[in-house]
């Protein structure tokens, strides 16, 4: 009892900590804390994450090429901008996902891309749980959010003219078949999502709470009573403990990151509002995800830099046309420049993973980043081949630094969905089967 | 060791004071315990009961003081039962004295009187607890009015020794329990729904756009679809007025008959007037009074005799109205798609608003030459902007080609123009071209493609809605009618927020179309971000207006469709915002309101308090926005212990004082969790409030009002449930499907919703508890009635009828009920032993010990076996040490023989061997199939039955296992019962108004009445 109440005393109690939004915070942020119980457990190994990127209606398949292994891999001008990280790199070519095609355009090619369910048509929407939600399920029980699903465009709901809705457009992540994970489109608040007064951390809030309801009847009980309410409140106190351990990530991130003597990377909280210009927008979403895997905060996020059928544009590549319409001329210079661009995102979300040291290597070795399109050629919404790039080795899961290529495989050799077993695999969730598939990706 | 409960202990209770003797003292009763009883279990029992190995655990050594009697009574008041039976010492052992043997016999019987007149009224000790996860499914449900069952994901709750799930000896909490607890009720928090006046519930979570749009859509779909607009109704609802003497109602009027044939009061006196009144010489109208006037007169008072006739009106009503209809463009400006919002919304509302009118171009002058079909323009030509309404051109097209194929309607002789074209504007006024549009594509009004878009407007990618049901509203509903679809359309709004989700799409992806940047490109995001403030949408209607304007060409129609569209943007999300800010206090209101009923009590002004103090803390501090504080308030209530325990809070704290009355509001509580396993309603809290319910006038009424509604097929279900133990039927997965196809997922509901729905009738109809042993009816719905060989019952297995006759059958009663002779089969065989002893245990309440460890096992398929079960069973029974048991229940098993493994009748075994039905009782008696246990039971162990239902009923009512001062009211409850003809009501009126029911206390418990089973 004591013990306990000392413990109590030592700590700051829970909702002084808790923050506004609007508050300007910069990382580190919990070193004024002390993080009580078990915290000298070092990590016997550490987290695995995997981040999603995706752009929709096609790349300038002229410029997207990939030959090679090692220090002999080529990559054409679109793929060129990771060629400082080429070595970290797997280039995959020739996969597909039988579904999507077949039913029209866009929407229906699109709705189904990490999950490979069987997208419905008309006003009831019908969906899969992706890739994403079913590593996040597994692996983000004990993380601040189970994953994070950012955008840089806000979703649409209308109707195609293919009468999919046009949520298949705008999502990419699927928490059930009958609905979306909502998109955060603001920086600030994907920032807060991640600290104090969000997430899982909420329910601490509830939980205090609960405990004083609890401990203002206990007065009111007999003794009797007061033995089955006990129960109560210790069942309360241990899942609290449980959530509590959540907070001593930062504290894990920053010795891990000891050995290169560089503390954890720190950020400013956003500003609220969308930002004015895309590259801004974008690159803040990879810095959120960047210092969310770095902290521990999630192992799992998504970032829909641009949607199927966007309707972004892009005065700063001097195109004039929005993502869309220029997608319907894809082989220019100017569609080769905006994906060019949005790949570019990809890089520069591994660069700043890779250069956040953890245990001898760095965080991006940790993780399995997947950058994909829906589409192969915008002007002919060919989806028979899908662009798709893996960054990350995965904790040494996932070899590196190769050019693979499917197109020959034949069609049941070279399912996305088998890509997604592979990738599981290496996320320690075992299935029989994802969407189509039933068998692993080979020579992956 | 072999238990059997003392049966008909109220003679036991009752001998020595009806011999007249003085009740022996404690003093007395200790000192023969000394004398005599110690004396004589050392002398003959101790040898086997005795020590670390004592037999059957039973030792009766370690008993030195009539305290470890009192404490253990349910052990000695069974070895007083084997005494008496003789089956105690064993033959082969010394035998007593007869003498001394009643001695001891009548010690333990004494024993247990003193015992239960010391403590009498004593309401034992009634534990908090959780709510079981029955309890918490259906207070959930009460309270949020959606069947959410959020503890499906919890454990499996475990019975108390008296077979019950609601009591706090077996229900307890664990942190992973906890945690489930939470998902649970974030779970509920998660389907709330913010309205403008409160909160409510939907079937699914509310966190996404597209689940905030189904549930909103969904209820204004569904009002439509409910109301009555097909035109053959109405015809046949005026035929009948017009034959309402023929048909027997000469009394009737418009409003009588329309209330009768279910459809609009408003509109069917139109509807009269236009077809039987009016004085029409040409047009449509005048084409339906001719049909109308050789409709068929009724024949024998058949009401629908015209229905055919009144269907081809319809047909023709419905031709004429396709034919005439007038179709309107978007406005032409050039620069900009026809698609354009606020262009597509003005075509839309001449629509909406110009129903009740009619095209005159469609009628054919004689002497005037036929229109000639316009090229339909092809619809690559869409994507040019600029382009005049394609879409409308081509229906137009379809439509002039349409009249052409059909021209009979339409001709007009010449010179008569005017006399037709007035007699179309009154059928077009009467005869809407549509009463509302459910859905709409965008190649709208042609809805050949494009189904499906429920309220949608109809716009290319872009979402939006557009309400189009004028003539709904003037013609067919009424006052409250009216109102109430206005109120699901400005929820649709607050809830679903689709207007300003249309504008910002429309902003972020079309708006660019004003600046010439192509139709899928959007406006540059405004630094300030308030893209729906009204400066930044009436600055994009000012650059809408200045480029109409730009253009002398335009139409002038265009300007005004700018002017509306976006004001219409502009009110529409100003009043959205107005309408938040007004909700918000009342949202509060709604979650102290909740809090209220969640705690099933009411909320002190400190309670309140500290409610919204918490709210306004995780909004203000935590930076919630006002819907998340709202659920994670919810959240809080849900996880209080105020809500999810259960405890009767005494108005003064009292730990092991002498019993206590309940308060109000406990009382209600207790009320409400025995008969409707639920939170209490608000007549009953409202009743504890005004103080009254602890008058016994009111708690009967009370009672009796709760046994008549719905809810009561809980108490079906939980009591009778746990009771028969089929109450985890509806998961029994031990049939083997391919042997007996016809078990199916809605057979199996159906065989457990068969006790449910008998008992329900039972408690429902007051009827004598003794028809769950003789009743000659059952319940069945037509899965049920197939497997019965029973005549067909048709509809969906939800209908269920009563069979009178199910005796017939081989049915009737519980007994020969399938779900308890499907349960007690192992599968592929039928089980004599687990059916007798289901009926002997279950159902007469006789306390049989486990078998022991080493029993030769039966074989799993019946078809396989050398013999049938009946000969393997009496086999088995040659063996002394089995037969002690098994001759207690095998013949109440054997006689069901001719009820197969899925509980149906049969004359042969799975071997093809004829199956024999007829067994020798206990009793020596003897008896077949159903009728002869019925008898048996009849003539010996009606009263164990009896005995059993008011030891259960009370177990069940108190939440607790029973106790030996439990055995008055348990006297008074089987008296009552005798004398009320073994009905229910009197029972359960006698259990609430038990002391135990009452009042409350502290403290240790006494001995419990009878050993634990299992």
């Amino acid at each position: 009892m004591a013990a306990q109440d000392q413990q109590k005393n030592n700590r700051i109690p829970r909702r002084a900590v808790l923050r506004g939004a609007g508050v300007t915070m910069a990382l580190p942020w919990l070193e004024s804390l002390q993080v009580r119980g078990a915290t000298t457990k070092a990590p016997t190994a550490f987290p695995k994450r995997f981040g999603v990127m995706f752009m929709g209606c096609g790349v300038n398949e002229n410029q997207w090429s990939s030959t090679g292994d090692g220090a002999e891999m080529k990559l054409s001008k679109t793929l060129s901008v990771l060629e400082p990280l080429k070595h970290k790199v797997n280039v995959i070519d020739g996969l597909y996902l039988k579904m999507a095609t077949g039913q029209g355009i866009h929407p229906a090619q699109t709705g189904s891309l990490l999950s490979g369910a069987v997208i419905h048509r008309g006003p009831i929407i019908h969906a899969g749980t992706t890739i994403d939600q079913v590593m996040a399920n597994k692996v983000g029980q004990d993380t601040a959010q189970q994953s994070l699903v950012l955008a840089c465009e806000q979703p649409m709901t209308g109707y195609h003219e293919t009468n999919f809705s046009m949520a298949y457009s705008s999502h990419i992540s699927w928490q059930s078949a009958d609905s979306p994970v909502p998109n955060e489109v603001y920086p600030s608040l994907a920032w807060d999502s991640l600290f104090e007064n969000r997430g899982s951390l909420r329910n601490l809030s509830i939980l205090d709470r609960v405990k004083d309801r609890a401990g203002a009847l206990s007065t009111k009980i007999s003794a009797t009573d007061k033995s089955k309410l006990d129960e109560y409140m210790t069942s309360v106190r241990e899942v609290e403990r449980r959530i509590e351990k959540t907070r001593e990530t930062k504290t894990a991130a920053d010795d891990a990151a000891k050995g290169k003597s560089k503390p954890a990377w720190a950020m400013d909280r956003p500003s609220n509002g969308l930002p004015e210009d895309l590259r801004e927008h974008a690159r803040l979403m990879c810095d959120i995800i960047a210092i969310a895997f770095q902290t521990d905060k999630t192992r799992v996020a998504t970032l829909l830099l641009a949607r199927d059928l966007s309707a972004l544009y892009y005065p700063f590549l001097n195109v004039k046309e929005g993502h869309h319409a220029a997608s319907h001329d894809n082989l220019s210079d100017g569609y080769e420049r905006i994906t060019r661009f949005h790949l570019g995102q990809l890089a520069y979300l591994a660069g700043k993973l890779d250069a956040m040291p953890e245990g001898e290597g760095t965080v991006l070795d940790n993780t399995c980043l997947m950058w994909l399109n829906n589409l192969w050629s915008g002007r002919k919404h060919d989806n028979t081949r899908l662009p798709l790039v893996l960054v990350g080795g995965m904790g040494g899961a996932l070899k590196t630094g190769r050019s693979l290529n499917y197109m020959k495989a034949g069609n049941e050799n070279r399912k996305l969905c088998s890509l997604y077993l592979s990738l599981l695999d290496r996320m320690d969730i075992k299935l029989d089967r994802f969407g189509d598939a039933t068998e692993r990706l080979t020579d992956l | 060791m072999h238990f059997r409960r003392i049966a008909r202990v109220s003679l036991l209770l009752a001998a020595p004071l009806a011999a007249g003797a003085a009740p022996a003292t404690e003093v007395e009763l200790e000192r023969r315990f000394a004398q005599t009883v110690r004396p004589f279990v050392t002398t003959y029992c101790v040898s086997c009961h005795g020590g670390k190995s004592a037999a059957a655990q039973f030792d009766l050594q370690s008993y030195e003081k009539m305290a470890d009697v009192v404490r253990d009574h349910p052990h000695w008041a069974l070895l007083a039962d084997r005494l008496r039976a003789g089956d105690m010492p064993p033959k082969p052992m010394k035998q007593p004295d007869a003498a001394v043997k009643q001695q001891v016999i009548d010690w333990v019987g004494e024993v247990r009187s003193h015992e239960a007149r010391k403590h009498a009224g004593d309401p034992g000790i009634v534990l908090a607890r959780r709510l079981s996860n029955a309890e918490y499914n259906y207070t959930i449900r009460d309270l949020t009015g959606v069947d959410i069952r959020p503890a499906r994901e919890f454990p499996v709750d475990p019975a108390n020794p008296e077979g019950f799930d609601n009591s706090g000896e077996s229900l307890s909490m664990s942190p992973s329990l906890l945690n489930k607890y939470l998902q649970a009720a974030r779970e509920v928090a998660n389907q709330m729904v913010l309205k403008p006046d409160g909160i409510a519930f939907a079937p699914h979570p509310m966190l996404v756009e597209t689940d905030r749009e189904k549930y909103t859509i969904q209820r204004i779909v569904n009002f439509y679809e409910q109301q009555p607009t097909d035109y053959a109704d109405y015809f046949l609802a005026a035929w009948r007025y017009k034959h309402r003497a023929a048909l027997g109602k000469p009394a009737a009027t418009l409003a009588s008959v329309a209330a009768e044939s279910k459809v609009s009061p408003k509109y069917l006196p139109m509807i009269w007037q236009a077809i039987a009144v009016s004085k029409e010489e040409v047009g449509p109208l005048a084409k339906l009074q001719s049909m109308w006037l050789v409709l068929p007169a009724p024949q024998r008072g058949q009401d629908d005799l015209a229905k055919d006739g009144c269907v081809a009106m319809r047909d023709y009503a419905v031709r004429v109205r396709e034919l005439i209809a007038k179709h309107y463009y978007s406005p032409i400006m050039r620069g900009l798609s026809s698609t354009s919002q606020p262009l597509m919304n003005w075509k839309l509302n001449q629509f909406a608003n110009r129903r009740r009118e009619y095209d005159r171009g469609a009628l054919l002058l004689e002497g005037e030459g036929l229109p000639t079909v316009p090229e339909s323009p092809k619809s690559g030509a869409f994507f040019i902007p600029g382009n005049f309404d394609i879409v409308g051109r081509q229906a137009q097209a379809k439509l002039i080609k349409a009249r052409l194929a059909d021209q009979e309607p339409l001709r007009v002789p010449a010179g008569q123009r005017e006399k037709y074209a007035a007699a179309f504007a009154r059928f077009a006024n009467v005869f809407p071209d549509a009463f509302y549009i459910r859905e709409r594509g965008r190649f709208f009004p042609d809805l050949t493609q494009d189904k499906g878009r429920l309220l949608s407007a109809g716009f290319h990618n872009v979402m939006g809605y557009f309400r189009d049901d004028l003539p709904l509203r003037q013609l067919i509903l009424n006052e409250k009618q009216t109102k109430e679809l206005e109120t699901l359309w400005a929820e649709f709004d607050f809830i679903a927020d689709h207007t300003i989700r249309t504008y910002t799409q429309y902003f972020f992806n079309q708006s660019g179309e004003i600046l010439g940047n192509g139709r899928e490109s959007g406006s540059e995001r405004p630094a300030d971000m308030a893209i729906t403030d009204s400066r930044v949408i009436f600055g994009l209607r000012d650059q809408y207006l200045a480029k109409a304007a730009s253009n002398p060409q335009n139409d002038p129609l265009v300007k005004e469709a700018i002017e509306a569209h976006f004001s219409f943007v502009n009110a529409a999300i100003r009043a959205v915002e107005k309408a938040r800010a007004e909700a918000e206090p009342k949202h509060l209101a709604a979650l102290t309101d909740f809090a209220q009923r969640a705690y099933r009590r009411p909320l002190t002004v400190a309670e309140k308090a500290d409610l919204l103090a918490y709210y306004k803390e995780i909004r203000e501090k935590s930076g919630l926005t006002h819907e998340e504080a709202m659920r994670d308030s919810l959240v809080g209530v849900l996880m209080s212990p105020d809500f999810c325990y259960r405890i009767d809070l005494l108005d003064t704290r009292s730990s092991n004082a002498p019993a206590q009355r309940l308060p109000a509001f406990a009382l209600a509580n207790r009320l409400s969790y025995f008969l409707w396993s639920s939170a209490p309603d608000e007549t009953l809290l409202k009743k504890a409030a005004a103080g009254q319910l602890q008058q016994p006038a009111v708690l009967m009424a009370e009672v009796r009002r709760m046994l008549k509604d719905d809810r009561a097929q809980r108490f079906a279900t939980e009591f009778a449930g746990h009771w028969f133990d089929f109450r985890r039927f509806e998961e029994h997965n031990a049939v083997d499907r391919t042997r007996f196809p016809q078990f199916n997922n809605d057979l199996r509901q159906a065989m457990f919703d068969e006790p449910v729905r008998f008992i329900s009738n039972l408690i429902q109809t007051d009827g004598s508890a003794l028809d769950l042993l003789y009743g000659k009816y059952t319940f069945v719905n037509p899965p049920l009635a197939k497997h019965y060989g029973m005549p067909e019952v048709t509809g969906k297995p939800d209908h269920w009828v009563r069979v009178d006759d199910a005796k017939n059958y081989g049915r009737g009663g519980l007994l020969a009920m399938s779900v308890f002779l499907t349960q007690n089969a192992p599968g592929l065989r039928t089980s004599p032993v687990k059916r007798g002893y289901w009926v002997a245990k279950r159902v007469l309440g006789e306390a049989i010990p486990p078998p022991p460890p080493a029993v030769p096992e039966l074989p799993q398929d019946e078809a396989k076996a050398d013999l049938p079960l009946r000969e393997m069973l009496a086999k088995h029974r040659e063996n002394p040490s089995c037969a002690a048991c098994h001759a207690r229940f095998d013949s109440l098993g054997l006689v069901f023989e001719g009820y197969g493994p899925v509980g149906e009748k049969r004359d042969k075994d799975l071997a093809g061997r004829p199956v024999e039905v007829q067994a020798t009782f206990p009793d020596g008696s003897q008896g077949a199939g159903l009728d002869g246990v019925q008898t048996y039971i009849r003539a010996k162990r009606e009263k164990d039955f009896q005995d059993n239902l008011c030891r259960k009923l009370l177990a069940y009512a108190l939440g607790r296992s029973l106790i030996l001062s439990d055995e008055i009211t348990i006297d008074r409850m089987r008296a009552r019962m005798v004398a009320s003809g073994n009905r229910f009501a009197p029972l359960i009126e006698t259990v609430v108004t038990s002391p135990q029911f009452l009042t409350k206390r502290g403290g240790e418990p006494h001995g419990r009445t009878r050993p634990t089973e299992e």
